[in-house]
């Protein structure tokens, strides 16, 4: 296509995405680089902001604690949702007739609002009034009955799971894709061979998915790092109990809108900048490592 | 290629289009905020927090504008935890209130720093009022009034009546016939306190309620807002430790109970006592009027500095105006209003609270007995009044360590320390 | 035969409507699994839902016995909680403002990013390669935390409290996800296509328009399925950019409503229901079409 027609092709996403996301995002990260009265900009300071997360309280806690939290949230959500996700795709690839009911079955927590979610959640596994711990004192796993929300051990994990109920659908999806472009003789071939359904997904099968699990990955590490709605409808702004389901965007909100300071623009914009680096950095490395590795194989 | 250029234009055009339509989008109120209308005329915006208290506010209101003809009022409450953060860009935008309802102490110091509410001090005249109560309203820095003080909330035990009577319990006097009631309730199958620990908020309002005394209540409060002593106190830590000891008391797992669940508890008669703020008493009574709740001061603890039982206090919420308000003249006359008696006693009638007014009477016996209480052995709600004008707030600081120690993961002096560590990066003792 | 049969199954759409389906099935491999398989994939499916059950169920309850019995059956079913959601709730009014926004958004978004992608997929050009890069960075920027810098340029649009200017900034949010899965389906397409029509003196547009866009249907439908449901379920913008309550989308009339309704679990339930029924109805609708496109495309 030639140029000139390429531009009137792409100037209105230009012009939308511009002026109602670049423009305002790149505001946002400028506010870290001043001081703030409330919502009147001070002076110019330059880097302050940033030295103030990693020697100021309660940043020197917090900070580390919720990145800590949403790697956790990473890995946990990649163990558990995407190799669910991986199996239910593998298992539906060849089930025809029932595959579409059962995606759309899969699919349904995803359409739920995450405030319901965590709503529903939160009523559900009330340790006085929940019917989970009820049902398992009922069966007589009282031992079990435990206070999920309430205990900073098991909370993380529950937002990790509920997370992972929610959006399974999105790996059953595009791996479902991606199974469905791996060609058909190959896995026909090493079944004629002998080939046990193990061997043949093993050693065909799975190396082909390699760009499929790349780009799975690569956008579960950018959701899992941006999480904030699913975290803050179980444990508020203060990622109750005792921090231990904070993560980097409650603590944004939790100081930009929730505390005494006077600099909280720009302190909250500050660990803004932060969090954007780490995404951007981290996406641009796995994308690289991914594309290297996609070149290899075409090769 | 004259259709493809045709084509392109059009689309080209479309999106210029949008955009300009965008920009020159009406708002009928293009840069006012709230209050429109001729200057007879006038309708004033009033933001709050209480989306429990709408009907209550339209009908305090409607009085306002039977002696103010001319003058209407739309009140609109939002969410409280979402709260803050409208108010942020109300204020700082257009269409945003001509009066609003705003948070007290620390919490209304970033408001006062965006120069987004206007003195009051040539407005209202509150001399008259609780010094405690006025300190809510005023910034640190320059002294100023910005707002005028709503309520006064006290913090003590709700009891229920029939359960007491029940196991032939009366509110104790002692701090021995405290744990008494509380050991013979457990014995009984019954929680003894109800206590949403999930929400760390509640926790250090717990504290009070029960260790106000072993800490040395207003003294202390002196004393530590001068320099004089610390946190790591050992009558402050020995105050915190009295929660710990108390722990069997509460609900199991209460750090899993969540604040709703611990109300629940109380109203539906599982729990026989709720150590709370005022403003539990017109949801308690909405929840369950059935229910026969009594309010008592808890009882000193023994080793306290001294043996007088205290009703803990504070002042939350009160109204400013907008700086950027187009209706100034109209929005000061109303919160002038809002510091008079009829006000006052509009508020502790229909909305159930304590007013910061002084002089309203309550008809509700409970309210009575709180503010009377209150008039009799007063204390600051310490961490609230004193230690929010920074950031870790003392609240949080405590709230958190609390849950910590509950949990079993730290002890009394741990979080104690924790919390003067805290606090001390931005409070600056006055001499 | 295998090879053709084989080359069949690989591109082949296997809809149960399709009259070959007796055949694929009694000539194909096993699935995967077997039957023990197919009913770990049932049991998933059940445990998925339960929660989603409970809550319907739990709706149908008196508050009061929610609170005694934890595991009781909804009989006798009450609807009252349903009555006072709907009237006192005002979810109605949120519906019809949902779906003004979500569906306004989602067309724009879609549209702007289908014209971007054909350029960015087809033009050799170092600046297109630079907006790609900057349209996919976008995919990286944590949107909410711009909430402020937004709040104030809408503000400067005088759109405020508008619904537009919620549609816009959401639609804004979809490009880059957009133009990335567009773009990717864009550049599988043979260039033979193209060539084919401008020999027929096509201009772009009409290219675009007549054969680009029906052969990335699926793409398409991908897009629009994965951008409506998180529009639609955000709350965080309408609440900071929304401030009249006819205007509120269903997301923030679930918070106000949460907030006045805090321990009224039963009508919070109902709400619940609610805010969820409408769009499980929407979506089963509309991906009979969408999943079965979607499919078809994928499996070429």
């Amino acid at each position: 296509m030639s140029r000139r027609s390429g531009l009137f092709f792409v100037a209105p996403a230009l012009l939308l995405f511009g002026v109602f996301v670049l423009y305002p995002m790149a505001s946002a990260l400028s506010y870290a680089f001043f001081s703030w009265q409330g919502t009147t900009r001070g002076a110019f300071v330059g880097l302050e902001n940033f030295v103030a997360l990693f020697t100021q309280e309660p940043f020197t806690t917090q900070l580390p604690r919720a990145f800590g939290h949403n790697i956790a949230f990473f890995l946990g959500t990649m163990l558990i949702q995407n190799t669910l996700g991986l199996g239910i795709a593998v298992l539906l690839h060849k089930r025809a007739r029932t595959r579409r009911m059962l995606q759309t079955l899969y699919a349904m927590p995803y359409l739920v609002s995450p405030i319901v979610i965590g709503y529903l959640w939160t009523l559900l596994l009330s340790p006085t009034f929940g019917p989970v711990n009820a049902l398992l004192r009922k069966v007589g796993l009282e031992s079990l009955a435990l206070p999920w929300l309430g205990d900073p051990k098991t909370a993380l994990w529950v937002v990790v799971l509920v997370s992972a109920w929610q959006w399974v659908g999105f790996p059953v999806l595009l791996y479902g894709a991606a199974l469905g472009g791996v060609p058909e003789e190959l896995s026909e071939a090493a079944r004629v061979d002998g080939a046990t359904h193990w061997q043949t997904f093993r050693s065909i099968v799975f190396p082909l998915l390699v760009p499929a699990i790349g780009t799975v990955s690569i956008l579960t590490f950018i959701f899992s790092m941006e999480a904030f709605a699913l975290p803050y409808a179980f444990g508020g702004s203060t990622g109750n109990p005792a921090g231990a389901t904070d993560f980097i965007s409650l603590l944004f909100y939790r100081t930009a809108f929730e505390n005494g300071s006077t600099n909280a623009i720009g302190s909250s914009s500050a660990i803004a900048a932060l969090l954007f680096v780490v995404i951007f950095g981290g996406a641009v490395v796995a994308t690289r490592v991914l594309r290297r590795h996609q070149d290899r194989v075409a090769a | 290629m004259n259709s493809n250029n045709r084509r392109h234009l059009t689309v080209l055009t479309l999106a210029s289009a949008m955009v300009a339509l965008a920009a020159c989008s009406p708002s009928s109120s293009s840069s006012s905020s709230g209050g429109s209308g001729d200057s007879k005329n006038v309708t004033l915006s009033v933001w709050s927090w209480r989306t429990e208290d709408v009907a209550a506010y339209n009908a305090i209101f409607a009085v306002y504008t039977k002696a103010h003809p001319g003058t209407k009022v739309d009140f609109k409450a939002f969410k409280n935890t979402e709260y803050n953060l409208i108010l942020t860009t109300g204020l700082a935008g257009s269409k945003g209130p001509d009066v609003a309802q705003v948070r007290s102490y620390g919490q209304l110091q970033p408001t006062i720093a965006s120069k987004s509410l206007l003195p009051l001090d040539d407005v209202v005249d509150l001399s008259s009022w609780d010094a405690n109560v006025v300190k809510s309203a005023k910034g640190k820095d320059d002294g100023k009034l910005y707002a005028v003080p709503l309520a006064q909330q006290t913090l003590q035990m709700f009891y229920n009546k029939d359960i007491f009577a029940k196991f032939a319990l009366t509110p104790p006097t002692t701090w021995a016939e405290f744990m008494a009631v509380n050991t013979k309730l457990k014995a009984q199958g019954v929680t003894p306190m109800a206590v949403g620990a999930k929400d760390s908020w509640t926790l250090p309002m717990l504290h009070q309620v029960l260790a106000a005394p072993r800490f040395g209540a207003g003294a202390f409060e002196e004393a530590v807002t001068t320099g004089k002593t610390t946190f790591a106190d050992p009558n402050w830590v020995a105050s915190v430790d009295v929660v710990n000891k108390l722990k069997p008391y509460l609900p199991d797992s209460a750090v899993g109970v969540a604040y709703t669940d611990a109300q629940i508890l109380f109203t539906s008669g599982k729990a026989a006592m709720f150590p709370g703020g005022s403003f539990e008493l017109g949801f308690f009574q909405k929840q369950n009027p059935g229910l026969k709740m009594g309010v008592f001061e808890v009882p000193a603890p023994q080793g306290s500095p001294s043996m007088r039982p205290t009703t803990t206090g504070y002042a939350d919420g009160a109204f400013g105006v907008s700086a950027k308000s187009d209706a100034q003249a109209a929005s000061k006359d109303l919160v002038k209003w809002m510091s008079t008696k009829e006000f006052g006693q509009l508020v502790a009638d229909k909305v159930k609270q304590l007013s910061a007014v002084p002089g309203v009477s309550y008809s509700d016996p409970l309210m009575k007995q709180m503010a009377d209480n209150y008039a009799k052995n007063p204390t600051p709600y310490l961490l609230l009044v004193d230690f929010r004008y920074g950031t870790p707030s003392g609240t949080d600081l405590l709230g958190t360590g609390v849950q910590e120690m509950l949990l079993g993961k730290k002890d009394a002096a741990k979080i104690s320390t924790d919390l003067q560590t805290g606090v001390s990066q931005w409070f600056k003792p006055t001499t | 035969m295998t090879i053709t049969a084989s080359t069949h199954t690989a591109t082949g759409d296997r809809e149960p409507s399709e009259p070959m389906k007796g055949r694929v099935k009694g000539r194909g491999p096993r699935p995967v699994g077997g039957l023990v398989g197919s009913t770990a994939l049932w049991i998933y499916a059940i445990v998925a839902l339960i929660p989603l059950l409970l809550m319907v169920a739990n709706s149908f309850r008196s508050t009061s016995s929610l609170y005694s019995d934890p595991l009781g059956a909804p009989w006798p079913i009450k609807f009252d909680s349903y009555r006072k959601a709907w009237t006192e709730g005002h979810f109605g009014e949120y519906f019809t403002n949902s779906l003004l926004v979500t569906v306004g958004a989602v067309t724009l978004s879609t549209t702007v990013s289908t014209m971007a992608a054909y350029a960015l997929a087809r033009t050799r050009s170092r600046i297109f390669t630079t907006l790609e890069a900057v349209f996919i960075s976008g995919l990286m920027l944590p949107i909410h935390l711009a909430i402020l810098p937004i709040f104030y340029l809408l503000d400067g649009f005088g759109l405020v409290d508008s619904r537009l200017g919620l549609t816009l900034v959401y639609a804004a949010s979809g490009v880059p996800f957009s133009i990335f899965v567009l773009t990717t389906f864009f550049r599988q397409l043979p260039p033979e296509l193209e060539e084919a029509a401008r020999i027929d003196g096509a201009n772009s547009w009409q290219m675009f328009v007549r054969i680009m866009v029906p052969m990335v249907r699926p793409a398409v439908a991908t897009v629009v399925v994965f951008r409506f449901v998180p529009i639609w379920n955000d709350f965080l913008f309408p609440l900071v950019l929304l401030r009249s309550r006819e205007k509120y989308t269903v997301p923030v009339g679930l918070t106000t409503f949460f907030g006045e309704y805090a321990t009224d679990w039963s009508s919070l339930f109902a709400g619940l229901v609610i805010a969820t029924v409408p769009l499980i109805i929407l979506f089963l609708v509309a991906t009979k079409q969408i999943v079965a496109g979607l499919t078809a495309g994928m499996s070429k």
